[in-house]
């Protein structure tokens, strides 16, 4: 059992709950469903790292001792009333200038793009060749290049707020961002547009823990979403229901807590509400007057009133108190204890602060139900880990949006409307492995990393450049490549290069070229890490302490005791010793090993 | 029978109208336990694939009901035109798209199933997905079909038994006494790490009577993954095929290389990702091109499993979690609606109409078909009659099973 300055630097209970057993690091079974506050006596260092895992996105070991010498109603309101806590430094999004005026509105189609040029001679601010061979080239060109440049854009605004996650002062604003991209979520494949993904990034941030009406409003009259749920298509006489049947299924009430037909007069109020470019814009002659009869209340509706009639709904509270409690605590939630949760909410007319105080300062949310069971999100493993390592920016190497796509969260491409599922769905053997991956390309970084905001990983692209550079014209360097050996040719592949006006994938290609041009390189700097200089700043002496130390610093589960052993006896391996100062001049390869086995750990996982 | 290999020499209402005929010998089971398998070649090296194709497909732009003015009527913008089908007899034709469809109708290698749906259909893409992978309509399960047929044919689990293809385990896997290998990427399917690391990566912790039911969960993905990872590397790294599985492989060229590996695999399992058939708006063009995915994946797959020797072996199941509404919306698309088509495909399958057809003239107050088939028909025919499990067991009630195997 390590002694002396290790544990005097993490505060002994956290130590001994590390690595004696389970109960002293869970908390009380008997505080389960419990929402008494806990006192201030029974705040300690483990329970300050459990919060700020959960509300933020985990800290070192340093910041969690700064929280638990506070208490825990400091903490809570440090976390919650983040407003008064200064976040200057943090850059605005730094624009490529990728966007052109001609491109907005954006067919929703590339066969809809070539039908508008045919129609009108132009499209997307290009005009057809008035003679000569795929005189609609150009044009399809350009709906490539903004497919592209709005897809590698994208990119860099995922990157500017995985970095924003990392080097916040105010860590809950962004957790509660990335609960609402979730939540609400919306895929930049359908909208198309970068500008419209940050705005509603802005809008989730504006509103993150203030009122959930107010929210749900900002979110119906949110561009990117109008977008991505067919507003454009939901007019008087043709009501399109996607976004009503998602307002009620997905944002506020659940499926079960309404009929077809609600769904169908909640379509007719939202009638007319679409966007003009990034402006919310009502166009009064689609919208429907009529009388709708929604959840048993009758008159001539519009979308602000579908909002108001949801909010009355007790169901809602139900609803997104049972969300949030999910996200923050854990899966299990009885209906007793939902229905404390959601009173909380109602009665604060949806202000969200009241209800996540709550949680946050609850006993159950520090019982052993909930400590150390949360399976972490791929962005809360990426950036956790970061923070965890002392990182306060997002390296270049490994590329935050792989790392995270990988794995299978990418923010702005969530997979369905529905949101990430979450929970254990986050975990498959695949996904296992691959998230020990991940650590292993930060701590030895990859020297064939390819950045693919530059690169194609199509390849099929690739091989339309190598013919094109080559001299071959745009049929011959198009060609699917399996058709050139003479194999069996699928009817898929005989379909791409049919028509003449245009060639498809030499568009997809050239968008490619035009896109790269012009979209802002993202700087592939790999992580700075020094695990030695952090074992000689914590004056660990011993094998033994170094693995506690990394232990502590990185896991919130403790490992069985024949794993630590283990790990102490690689670590006495690789150094050839375990005396820490005979060592020290070449620590770092064998503490990055150690480290990596860590993070391979399936209790790594767990936050 | 309905079971109609080539032309139409009985008309389409004789054909249909045989369907519960087919279902009735069907239920002449075997003896407890296991039921007798009609089918040649040996039980134990059975395969089941399933394919999803998620997002709600629309089934009648899938098989065209061409000889139907209704369908004309009801779809003025989008109904293919009857010069545009590819014809399998005197009243339906394949979507332009679907040659590999057709192909495999014709040489008598794809069953067609009508009306597939389930009362009081949720027209929630979740919802009703989880419905067909519960096969509990407006009700629940834990576990997922494929996971108790998984559980009936090997209680208490075995290695590398059920392989789902995607990026996160599908709910129709999910088992009681196994742990699906779930993986997207072949190459990927690997620890990376050094060789001093490999003794602690060959070790899993025991999760003793540790009450954190997550680490409990998390240590048996481990060892999944332990067991399954090298075998599925080594056999995509193994790997070759002739044969052109089209643009978007759909995973089945995967599947085949771990069937071609001789995986011990029974149960595979792929989808669509990302609801791909949801065509809300502007489809025709879009729905052409993922049933081209499919037919071209399915008909090279089928085409793959006769090259190493397996066709007799192997049964590709599709499904989507509901059709879509019959009349076409405004936006040259059309709306989440609620029976729709499923198909079996491989040398087993009997190739013909299967099921009741929808009326196109009598739809529901939604301007929905109603279903005419339940789609727990389907599976029950594939699990007793081609796995050999009486179905009862796994969906927990009595189907009526459709004869649809040689």
């Amino acid at each position: 059992m390590p002694v002396g300055f290790v544990s005097t630097r993490l505060g002994a209970l956290a130590l001994v709950g590390l690595l004696a057993a389970a109960p002293a690091n869970a908390g009380h079974h008997a505080w389960q469903d419990d929402l008494t506050p806990i006192d201030a006596e029974e705040w300690s260092y483990d329970r300050a790292a459990h919060l700020i895992e959960r509300a933020g996105f985990g800290a070192t070991p340093g910041e969690i001792e700064a929280l638990a010498a506070m208490t825990p109603d400091e903490v809570v309101r440090w976390l919650v009333n983040y407003e008064s806590v200064p976040n200057g430094d943090l850059p605005a999004f730094d624009h490529s200038g990728i966007f052109e005026p001609g491109l907005d509105p954006f067919p929703p189609s590339r066969p809809a793009t070539t039908a508008l040029a045919r129609a009108n001679g132009e499209a997307l601010g290009v005009r057809v060749k008035p003679d000569g061979n795929r005189r609609l080239q150009p044009v399809v060109n350009k709906f490539f290049y903004w497919l592209r440049a709005s897809m590698l854009e994208t990119r860099r605004v995922g990157y500017w707020w995985g970095n924003r996650m990392l080097a916040t002062e105010r860590p809950l604003e962004e957790k509660m961002t990335l609960f609402w991209h979730g939540h609400f979520a919306t895929i930049e494949s359908k909208v198309r547009d970068y500008r419209k993904m940050l705005l509603q990034n802005a809008t989730l941030r504006r509103h993150a823990t203030g009122n959930f009406g107010a929210l749900l409003l900002a979110v119906a009259q949110d561009p990117a979403m109008l977008a991505f749920l067919d507003a454009g298509v939901n007019v008087a006489g043709a009501p399109n229901e996607n976004f009503a049947r998602e307002i009620m299924e997905i944002f506020s009430m659940g499926v079960g807590n309404y009929s077809e037909t609600d769904i169908r007069e909640a379509a007719r109020a939202f009638t007319g509400w679409y966007f003009d470019d990034l402006t919310f814009v009502v166009n009064a002659d689609q919208h429907d007057t009529g009388a709708k009869t929604l959840l048993g209340q009758s008159d001539d509706f519009d979308g602000a009133d579908v909002v108001r009639i949801i909010l009355e709904q007790p169901v809602t509270a139900e609803y997104i108190s049972a969300r949030l409690y999910r996200f923050f605590v854990r899966e299990e939630l009885s209906p007793e204890l939902n229905a404390k949760l959601a009173a909380i909410l109602r009665h604060a007319d949806y202000e969200l602060k009241p209800l996540l105080r709550a949680i946050f300062l609850s006993r159950d949310f520090y019982s052993a139900a909930s400590v150390g069971t949360h399976i972490k999100s791929p962005v809360e493993l990426v950036v956790s880990t970061y923070r965890k390592l002392g990182l306060r920016a997002l390296p270049g190497i490994p590329d935050f949006n792989e790392a995270t796509a990988v794995l299978g969260q990418a923010l702005f491409w969530p997979p369905t409307v529905a949101g990430w599922a979450g929970g254990r769905s986050w975990v498959t053997p695949g996904l296992l492995l691959e998230r020990g991956n991940f650590g292993r390309r930060v701590l030895f970084p990859d020297i064939d990393f390819v950045p693919h905001d530059i690169y194609a990983p199509d390849g099929l692209i690739r091989e339309v450049h190598r013919r094109t550079i080559a001299g071959a014209d745009i049929t011959s360097a198009t060609m699917p490549p399996v058709a050139e050996a003479g194999g069996m040719m699928a009817e898929s592949n005989m379909m791409a290069d049919r028509d003449e006006d245009f060639n498809t994938r030499y568009a997809s290609y050239r968008g490619w070229q035009m896109a790269i041009e012009r979209v802002k390189p993202i700087p592939r700097t790999a992580a700075v890490l020094d695990l030695a200089g952090m074992v000689r700043e914590a004056g660990l002496s011993t094998t033994t302490e170094v693995v506690d130390h990394m232990l502590a610093r990185l896991l919130r589960v403790p490992l069985g005791t024949a794993e630590r052993d283990m790990l102490i006896a690689f670590l006495d391996g690789e150094l050839g010793t375990s005396d820490i100062a005979r060592a020290d001049s070449y620590l770092e390869d064998g503490l990055r090993m150690l480290v990596h086995l860590i993070m391979s750990q399936p209790e790594y996982q767990l936050g | 029978m309905k079971n109609r290999k080539r032309g139409s020499e009985l008309s389409r209402r004789t054909l249909l109208g045989a369907g519960l005929a087919g279902a009735g010998l069907g239920m002449m089971g075997g003896p407890l336990g296991r039921a007798a398998l009609a089918a040649p070649g040996d039980p134990d090296r059975r395969i089941l694939v399933v394919l999803e194709l998620s997002g709600g497909n629309d089934g009648l732009n899938t098989v065209v009901p061409y000889a139907d003015d209704a369908y004309y009527r009801l779809r003025p913008n989008i109904a293919i035109p009857e010069d545009k089908v590819r014809k399998i007899d005197d009243h339906f034709g394949f979507n332009p798209g679907l040659s590999g469809f057709e192909r495999l109708y014709k040489d008598g290698k794809m069953a067609i199933v009508h009306g597939c749906g389930y009362e009081n259909p949720s027209f929630s893409h979740f919802t009703s997905m989880a419905y067909w992978h519960t096969a509990a309509p407006n009700s629940g399960n834990e576990h997922g079909w494929v996971g108790r047929l998984a559980d009936a044919m090997k209680p208490g689990g075995a290695s590398n038994f059920i392989v789902n293809i995607d990026a996160t385990q599908s709910l129709a896997v999910r088992s009681r006494d196994h742990v699906p290998v779930v993986f997207d990427d072949p190459d990927k399917f690997a620890r990376q790490g050094f060789n001093s690391e490999t003794e602690l990566f060959q070790h899993v912790a025991e999760a003793g009577d540790d009450h954190n039911a997550s680490r409990r969960y998390l240590l048996d993905i481990a060892r999944g993954a332990l067991d399954a990872s090298a075998q599925v590397r080594e056999a995509w790294d193994k790997y070759e095929t002739p044969i052109d599985y089209g643009i978007v492989p759909v995973d089945m060229n995967k599947i085949a290389a771990l069937i071609a590996a001789d995986m011990p695999t029974r149960l595979y399992y792929t989808a669509f990702r990302n609801n791909a058939f949801d065509t809300h708006v502007h489809q025709g063009n879009l729905h052409r091109r993922l049933l081209t995915y499919a037919a071209d994946a399915v008909h090279a797959f089928i085409a793959d499993m006769e090259r190493i020797g397996r066709a007799d072996d192997v049964v590709v199941l599709m499904f989507s979690e509901f059709g879509r509404r019959v009349p076409e919306n405004t936006s040259l698309g059309t709306d989440h609606g609620a029976a729709g088509t499923m198909f079996l495909a491989g040398k087993p399958v009997k190739g013909g109409h299967y099921g009741e057809v929808p009326s196109l003239t009598a739809l529901d107050e939604g301007d929905n078909l109603d279903y005419t088939t339940d789609f727990r028909r389907v599976y029950a025919s594939a699990i007793e009659d081609w796995m050999g499990i009486y179905a009862t067991v796994v969906l927990g009630d009595d189907f009526p099973r459709f004869d649809m195997f040689a």
